[in-house]
């Protein structure tokens, strides 16, 4: 369940004041209970803060209300009804702050004060879930609009052909960074909303050549994902001690992969032919003491299916 | 077969709250990643010895939904963290990879080879 | 059961050392990773397995395993064949995954080792 962890996490980021009420109603001490209803009704709200010359002095609820009814006091005024030192929040503190005190019986709102002690907003329970649901629509349409935006990216540039290049350089050795480079290029493939099998062809193949270069090429190399209308084209260069013989490298179970690489679960002798079976050509150089080439491409046909 | 009902049947622990009632089509079982990303089906869940944050990417990419740690090996800090950030629910087990395969075959769930394409598309 | 019906059941295509396809198999345990099958797998047990370099001749051989399934349809190399016939290790060949042939060994009744 994402949508509660994320609400769980949002209780701590958020604070009181991004989703308290800034307009708050407040009464001052000298007005009668009967006024008070008249208030409370006209705003259509079930307490309020009690102000005297500007410094919180109290609140009040319908409760209260309820209550002077019952004991026919509503002459009486506010200030004898009132609960006098409230419990208030400080508008800085998260919002977990206030959730734990709305746990404790006999809280509906309390007053919020900024670090001078004035009123400057109100909190309720429906404040917080608000808050918490605004925040999460916001979220959401944020990765909406990213997506949006990406998979419209092609439509207002007007050339012969247009294409989005990614670059990344990827680090020998890395192994606590190795697999990032594909992970983003399947990223950016979903927001521009390419067909969900071809960007695992294009994932699969570029994570292959990525932990290649990582554990075969000492000066690390560079990963390019040129998107195109109508394919994917990955180049993939590195400087790394080469490959001697091309078809053999190609055979599957073939490997040069030293013992701790295997026991990291790569080296079987899989990767290029792995590579090869995602993708719908593949050119694969490697002029002795250069380092290697790869280029593959990745027809965007619309089944998805190589 | 309900990602619950593997969770109940290989005895393991979740490494993280997740969302449990995917339905998973197939299972793997490999600890060589060239292998995973070579035969995973969308939608199928991983048994492995290995570890490392690789086993998470090599997941990520093949677009599987689960990971099943065997052997009672607790996976370092890095790869929960990066499974949690990719949203792969993670469980381990204490039981060797064979016995996991052997009762999730026996309980119905199937292998991503051939036959189970097969059997999917039937 | 011996492998000899395993190879019957699963089914399993025999590559290597025909002749020693009679033991009585122990267990089964399953692992590309050649340190933990050096950990624990038992004397006697049948060995799942994509990996296909010759090394896993060697470890077979010094656990004295029954023999080794090299699964998915991999085909072993010259070296891993030669040394398998000099050291009397059974390789048998199946293009199933592993999962299913592990499946299928637990339906046999071959248990897994603990």
């Amino acid at each position: 369940m994402p949508g509660i962890t994320r609400a769980q996490e949002l209780v701590y980021e958020l604070k009181i004041e991004d989703v308290m009420t800034r307009e708050v109603i407040t009464v001052p001490p000298q007005i009668s209970m009967t006024e008070l209803r008249e208030i409370l009704r006209e705003h259509r709200i079930s307490g309020v803060p009690v102000l005297e010359n500007g410094v919180l002095v109290g609140i009040i609820s319908i409760e209260d209300l309820i209550k002077a009814l019952a004991a026919g006091e509503m002459g009486a005024t506010v200030e004898k009804k009132m609960t006098r030192d409230p419990v208030f929040l400080y508008a800085d503190e998260p919002v977990v702050m206030a959730v734990n005190r709305f746990r404790r019986p006999g809280f509906g709102r309390f007053p919020v004060v900024d670090n001078g002690k004035n009123l400057i907003g109100i909190l309720t329970r429906g404040d917080i879930i608000e808050g918490l649901l605004k925040k999460l629509e916001v979220e959401y349409h944020e990765e909406e609009i990213r997506h949006y935006r990406a998979s419209h990216i092609f439509e207002d540039i007007v050339s012969d052909c247009t294409s989005l290049i990614l670059r990344y350089n990827i680090v020998a050795r890395d192994l606590e960074h190795a697999g990032e480079a594909s992970s983003n290029i399947k990223l950016v493939l979903t927001r521009l909303e390419i067909p969900r099998q071809h960007v695992r062809r294009v994932a699969i193949a570029t994570y292959e050549a990525e932990m290649n270069i990582v554990l075969h090429a000492d000066e690390g190399g560079e990963i390019v994902a040129e998107v195109q209308p109508r394919q994917i084209v990955i180049r993939v260069t590195d400087t790394g001690p080469g490959i001697a013989d091309i078809e053999q490298a190609m055979q599957p179970g073939f490997s040069t992969a030293s013992r701790w690489m295997r026991e990291l679960g790569f080296g079987a002798g899989m990767g290029l032919s792995n590579i090869q079976s995602c993708v719908d050509e593949m050119r694969l150089e490697s002029p002795p003491g250069t380092g290697t080439f790869l280029e593959a491409v990745i027809y965007l046909n619309r089944e998805g299916e190589k | 077969m309900k990602l619950g009902e593997v969770v109940s049947i290989v005895e393991g622990t979740l490494l993280f709250d997740a969302d449990l009632n995917v339905e998973v089509p197939c299972a793997g079982a490999a600890d060589l990643m060239s292998d995973v990303l070579a035969f995973a089906e969308p939608g199928s869940v991983l048994l492995t010895g290995l570890c490392n944050p690789q086993v998470v990417r090599s997941v990520e990419m093949a677009d599987m939904v689960a990971i099943i740690f065997v052997r009672g090996k607790h996976p370092p800090p890095e790869t929960v963290a990066l499974a949690k950030e990719k949203g792969i629910p993670s469980v381990t087990t204490p039981h060797t990879m064979f016995e996991m395969c052997g009762r999730l075959y026996e309980a119905g769930l199937r292998g991503c080879d051939i036959s189970c394409r097969i059997d999917l598309v039937r | 059961m011996t492998l000899e019906e395993l190879c019957r059941q699963i089914p399993l295509e025999v590559r290597t050392a025909a002749r020693k396809l009679g033991a009585e198999v122990t267990g089964g345990y399953a692992s590309d990773l050649l340190s933990c099958v050096m950990a624990k797998a038992q004397e006697g047990n049948v060995w799942v397995t994509l990996q296909s370099h010759p090394n896993i001749v060697a470890v077979a051989s010094l656990l004295n395993l029954a023999g080794i399934i090299i699964t998915e349809g991999i085909v072993p190399g010259a070296a891993t064949v030669e040394k398998a016939e000099q050291e009397g290790i059974p390789i048998l060949m199946t293009e199933l995954a592993t999962f299913t042939v592990v499946g299928r060994l637990f339906e046999c009744g071959v248990p897994g080792v603990d």
